[in-house]
């Protein structure tokens, strides 16, 4: 708002500029003729101090007088070139108005609406000032994100065995969405700083995002290696137990969220997700320790809903996505399989159905990737 | 905001100059006062306008706001202030709102300081002038707008260029701006008049002190260029002939010429149509060194990054300027009167040849400025030209020029008696012929040209003495008398003398740094000495220094003279991180009026370095002569015949009756 | 004198000194002017002996050997001929194997190219206009774009 206040007042400052001097009327009208009189009465004093001092003959000085005088005469008495008396000012003529009123019409409309006629194309009103030294003072949590990983991706391209520097970006990758991105830094930093569970756990973690929520083979490593390294870490062990989940092997996954909720204490965010994994097994559980100190019982469960709710509203906007894209544009038998394995992630059994019958569709002309879908179609419990 | 309040002021002078280039012509052509009256405060609104302009861009510049996309590719956050300010011109685009700053400058002066003008003149000129804003504003808006924003936007600059962050770099641009684009407004000074179809001696005077102004600019710019290109290139050349050069140049001699026709025209009411072409066409050649420096058809040292379709647009600019004045003037001038008659040995006279031999040298030097691109053109034969050109043609144009010079001031007008001014001069004659003398005693006669050369620069200073000191006659008059009379003489004669002094000043240095400058080039090693002029210089070895963003490989040299440590010199390798560029620095001791210059060239892994070393005699000179030169400029500024004042309406009627 | 010999002499005047200016101007212009030569056109002959020239090509990679005194030998190629160069001096700072220079000098009996003058602009985008003419005419150069 403040920017346009500036612009209104800078236009009308414009335009005043034109118009004040085309309403005020009757100054006082002077000759051309009076100016160059000026000019030649000056000369000739010039002629009669030079004269004085002696710089020039008296022959000299009287040649260049009659020379000025000439020339005076001239300018008083032709200096004029309208036939009107010069005192009159043309601008209260009749053609002399329709002038005037062009030039106001010109300076009152045309030079406002002109230049944010033209501000309006080529301007960018809503782009704010950004000095740097305001934007490096914000508070970490206002700077945008996007530039702080500019900031500290330009400082890896210079230093790139900088480990600490990639600790730091990686996480911001994450909250970016461009988990490949962050997987790949959390590898570097693994790299250079060595391996450690966070680091494995959090490489293991972005895997899993970039691949649609599946844990595949180079994720699960990383959560063994975390687990190998601490081995009551519980991150990785819940992924772990997800990946035998997503492989149907029932009861190796239901030994391993059962062990998992053992260690619960009882108001962990993380033992929810892991009860409505069980119980998507079948399997049910006590619900969490009523006596439990702390937070009261509804507390928590708000908690335990808002994190499974969370992570399951992420996997499902990567499998709509996914879908999306599939379905319009096609895609190869590795994506449809990929896709399958996501929906039944979800525990939709209906559309992991669907979701079948149209990678069946789409990839008709191949006989060996139907094959494919039957029979993991199967695999996951809703096959023919 | 304040980078968008930049570019809206910005546009809003570009439809404020489309006002400006009708209304008050109009007005002129109708006599009608109210709409002349429109163009004093709309030069003045121009002018605030483009500087809140300008100061957005500084500010963007100086905050390091990224968001500025001509900031991103021409700064660096970690840029020593002083450059932040001064990378503002430091590319096209912001040189090019400077120019236009400078052009609306000019616009406000003439209106704020232009009151002895006729009303009909002032608001001609400011309407011509706002033509040639109007142009230039569109140019900056639609192909080198400075106000483009990045969103979002990043978060370091790729930085300036880093031969362009220097000092130099601070004063050279805006100098040498203020110069060529100052002669813009003698340029609408002769449209309007060929518009209005008065050119008089009248007319020359209201114009003189706007082309003294100009020109004084444009001497300390090319001054100022020359030394900044002396020591930042590290060639320890002060002037190459580059067609960047030429292009200030070119004005500069049309420029010189134009400061002297209009004498004549404003004491006698001689050489109008002459002086009027000449205004034309110094602005004209600003226009073209303009056009060469951006368009990229020729390379040259310091041309700017360049693109096709600016040069394109400045092609047109340049087309419809110059051959629209041309035609305007080929129309008018044969209606204008002639003037005073004159005998070929006069004051006149010796004007007239100034003026032939410096527009003739201009031409030279435009024929070789254009003759490759020409050639190129017709045959598709590449060639340069380079000094040997330049000094085969120029040089023998400069002779008969000075050695004329002293004998002008002391010519009388309409006819002049050349044997009582030979007389007047015998004083400095004879100092001519001892300092030949000298330079051939003291040198050898093989030096026989630097000799006449070094007679030549002697005789223009001497004359211009002698001319000062006859006005005073102190042989008639006596010792007191004298000195009063030196002392009362208009400051336009202790200008002229200045100017003519200084010209002789930097023709001294030329020829004594030509001719007596020693140059070695060699490699040495730490703790080894080399012998130049009557200098000896220890190399100390190189030391590496960190600089704000860059890195020095210094290499530190005594300096002994006569076995005692008399100076050092520190210079460098520099490398400038963000774009990773060498330059270098050269180390320049000035010893009175002459230096001793160090550049290093490669390292060599055994500590040594390949150095160029220079004995540079009396090469200040020429920059300390544009200085005495632009010192003359002021005075003649200062002179109280060009304050004539406004007439007063009461006196005006009592004229005619004479 | 009449107007009529002042006018006569002016113009002579004028007109002499143009003459002198215009005779200088073409004298100058066919013996100091200095042609640009590639690699290919030298190798191709037909050169005078002690003609100035000014010869433009790209830096052959691995050539440049330095000496002692500022002594530098390298190669100008085209990517067709190449031409060995030998210079005195200090070279530019954006002088490297591998990008545009130009040099100025004269050709030895002996094939061997003798600079007194080598240049490279102060930008590091800078490919000097010539040999981006000439590189583009044997099609090795493509421009930035």
């Amino acid at each position: 708002m403040m920017i346009w206040i500036v612009f209104s007042v800078l236009a009308v400052a414009a335009a005043l500029s034109v118009l004040v001097p085309l309403s005020r009327s009757g100054r006082e009208q002077r000759e051309t003729a009076a100016y160059d009189v000026e000019v030649y009465k000056a000369q000739l004093g010039e002629v009669d101090r030079d004269l004085d001092r002696g710089l020039i003959s008296e022959e000299a000085a009287e040649a260049a007088r009659t020379e000025i005088a000439r020339r005076l005469i001239a300018a008083g008495g032709a200096g004029e070139e309208a036939p009107d008396t010069p005192t009159a000012d043309a601008g209260s003529r009749p053609r002399a108005r329709i002038g005037l009123r062009v030039a106001q019409a010109l300076a009152l409309v045309a030079v406002p609406l002109g230049t944010i006629g033209l501000y309006s194309v080529i301007g960018s009103p809503d782009v704010p000032d950004q000095p740097l030294q305001a934007r490096l003072q914000e508070p970490v949590q206002n700077r945008s994100l996007p530039d702080l990983v500019a900031r500290v991706e330009q400082r890896l391209a210079e230093e790139p065995s900088d480990g600490r520097g990639w600790d730091v970006i990686a996480p911001a990758y994450m909250r970016l969405g461009r988990a490949e991105d962050a997987a790949a830094a959390y590898a570097a930093a693994i790299r250079i700083l060595g391996s450690t569970e966070r680091r494995e756990t959090d490489r293991g973690e972005a895997l899993v995002i970039a691949n649609n929520g599946i844990v595949g083979a180079e994720a699960r490593a990383a959560f063994e290696r975390a687990v190998a390294l601490d081995p009551s870490a519980i991150k990785p062990r819940f992924f772990l137990a997800l990946a035998l989940t997503q492989e149907n092997r029932k009861d190796e996954a239901i030994a391993a969220w059962q062990a998992l909720l053992d260690e619960a204490e009882g108001g962990e965010a993380w033992a929810e997700a892991v009860r409505v994994e069980l119980a998507k097994l079948g399997v049910e559980t006590a619900p969490a320790v009523a006596a439990a100190p702390g937070p009261n019982r509804d507390d928590i469960a708000a908690a335990a809903e808002m994190t499974a709710e969370d992570r399951s509203a992420m996997i499902r906007s990567m499998v709509d996505r996914l879908d999306t894209r599939l379905s319009e544009e096609g895609g190869s038998t590795d994506e449809w399989l990929r896709l399958m394995r996501a929906v039944a992630v979800l525990g939709d059994a209906d559309r992991l159905r669907d979701t079948a019958t149209r990678a069946e569709e789409a990839l008709k002309e191949d006989p060996a990737a139907v094959a494919q879908v039957k029979s993991l179609a199967r695999e996951l419990g809703v096959g023919s | 905001m304040i980078v968008e309040v930049g570019h809206f002021a910005l546009i809003l002078a570009f439809v404020l100059s489309l006002v400006q280039s009708v209304v008050p012509i109009w007005g002129a052509l109708r006599h009608d006062q109210r709409m002349m009256a429109v163009a004093p405060p709309v030069s003045a609104m121009m002018f605030l306008l483009v500087g809140i302009s300008f100061a957005a861009l500084m500010m963007a510049y100086v905050t390091s706001d990224f968001s500025v996309l001509n900031v991103v590719q021409n700064s660096h956050s970690a840029k020593p202030d002083l450059f932040k300010i001064t990378g503002v011109w430091g590319n096209h685009e912001g040189s090019l709102l400077l120019w236009v700053l400078i052009l609306v400058l000019f616009g406000a002066l003439v209106a704020a300081f232009g009151r002895n003008i006729p009303p009909e003149l002032r608001a001609t000129t400011l309407g011509v002038q706002g033509w040639v804003t109007a142009a230039f504003l569109l140019f900056t808006l639609v192909t080198s707008n400075p106000f483009i924003r990045v969103s979002p936007p990043p978060l370091e600059g790729q930085d300036l260029n880093p031969i362009l962050q220097d000092i130099g770099l601070a004063i050279h641009p805006p100098l040498l701006y203020v110069g060529y684009v100052g002669f813009s407004i003698t340029f609408s000074f002769a449209i309007a008049a060929l518009i209005l179809g008065r050119v008089d001696a009248a007319w020359a005077r209201w114009v003189r002190p706007w082309t003294l102004l100009a020109w004084l600019f444009l001497t300390l710019g090319i001054a100022m260029g020359s030394y900044w290109a002396y020591y930042e290139l590290g060639w320890g050349g002060y002037w190459f002939w580059d067609p960047v050069e030429n292009a200030s140049f070119m004005p500069w001699l049309a420029g010189t010429a134009l400061l002297h026709s209009a004498i004549v025209m404003e004491k006698r009411g001689a050489l109008k149509v002459w002086t009027v072409l000449l205004a034309i066409l110094t602005f004209s050649l600003s226009l073209l060194g303009t056009f060469l420096v951006r368009s990229g058809v020729l390379t040259s040292v310091h041309a700017f990054a360049t693109d096709p379709a600016r040069g394109t647009f400045i092609l047109g600019i340049l087309v419809v300027f110059i051959g629209g004045s041309l035609a305007l003037y080929a129309w008018r001038a044969p209606l204008l009167k002639q003037g005073g008659l004159f005998a070929p040995v006069s004051r006149e006279g010796a004007l007239v040849l100034n003026n032939l031999l410096l527009t003739v040298a201009a031409a030279a030097v435009f024929v070789g400025t254009l003759y490759p691109l020409a050639l190129e053109a017709v045959t598709g034969e590449k060639i340069s030209v380079g000094p040997p050109f330049f000094n085969l043609t120029f040089g023998p144009l400069m002779i008969p020029l000075l050695l004329a010079m002293p004998f002008g001031p002391l010519l009388a007008w309409k006819r002049g008696d050349i044997y009582a001014v030979s007389q007047r001069l015998y004083g400095a004659f004879g100092l001519t012929l001892l300092a030949t003398l000298m330079v051939v005693w003291f040198q050898g006669p093989q030096q026989i040209l630097a000799a006449l050369g070094i007679g030549a620069g002697v005789w223009v200073i001497a004359g211009a003495v002698a001319e000062i000191l006859s006005r005073a006659r102190f042989a008639d008059v006596g010792m007191s008398t004298g000195f009063r009379r030196l002392f009362g003489l208009p400051s336009s004669a202790w200008g002229a003398a200045f100017g003519h002094i200084g010209m002789g000043v930097v023709m001294l240095g030329i020829v004594a740094t030509e001719a007596f400058q020693e140059e070695k080039v060699l490699t040495i090693r730490p703790n080894e000495t080399v012998t130049i002029g009557d200098y000896e210089l220890a190399f100390g070895g190189l030391v590496r220094r960190t600089g704000p963003n860059y890195i020095d490989d210094v290499g530190h040299f005594d300096i002994f003279k006569g076995g005692v440590k008399v100076a050092e010199a520190d210079p460098a390798k520099r490398l400038y991180t963000a774009r990773r560029m060498p330059t270098t620095e050269a180390g320049i001791v000035t010893f009175g009026l002459s230096q001793v210059y160090v550049s290093i060239g490669e390292v060599h892994a055994d500590g040594g370095a390949d150095i160029r070393l220079y004995h540079k005699p009396f090469v200040t000179l020429i920059w300390l002569g544009c200085l005495v030169m632009g010192f003359g400029a002021v005075l003649s500024l200062f002179d109280r015949r060009l304050r004539v004042g406004a007439p007063r309406p009461a006196r005006m009627r009592a004229v005619p009756a004479e | 004198m009449t107007r009529k010999q002042r006018r006569l002499t002016m113009i002579a005047a004028a007109g002499s000194v143009l003459a002198v200016a215009v005779g200088l101007i073409l004298f100058a212009l066919n013996d100091r002017i200095v042609f640009f030569q590639s690699p290919s056109d030298i190798v191709a002959g037909g050169l005078p002996d002690g003609q100035r020239i000014r010869l433009g090509g790209l830096v052959a990679e691995g050539s440049v050997q330095r000496g002692e005194n500022a002594q530098v030998r390298f190669s100008v190629t085209d990517t067709v001929e190449t031409v060995d160069v030998v210079y005195v001096g200090l070279l530019p700072d954006l002088f490297r194997e591998g990008q545009g220079v130009v040099t100025e000098g004269v050709l030895t009996p002996d094939g061997i190219f003798r600079a007194d003058n080598v240049l490279a602009k102060h930008d590091e985008n800078y490919m000097p206009k010539e040999v981006a003419d000439a590189l583009k005419g044997k099609g090795v150069w493509q421009g930035e774009q």
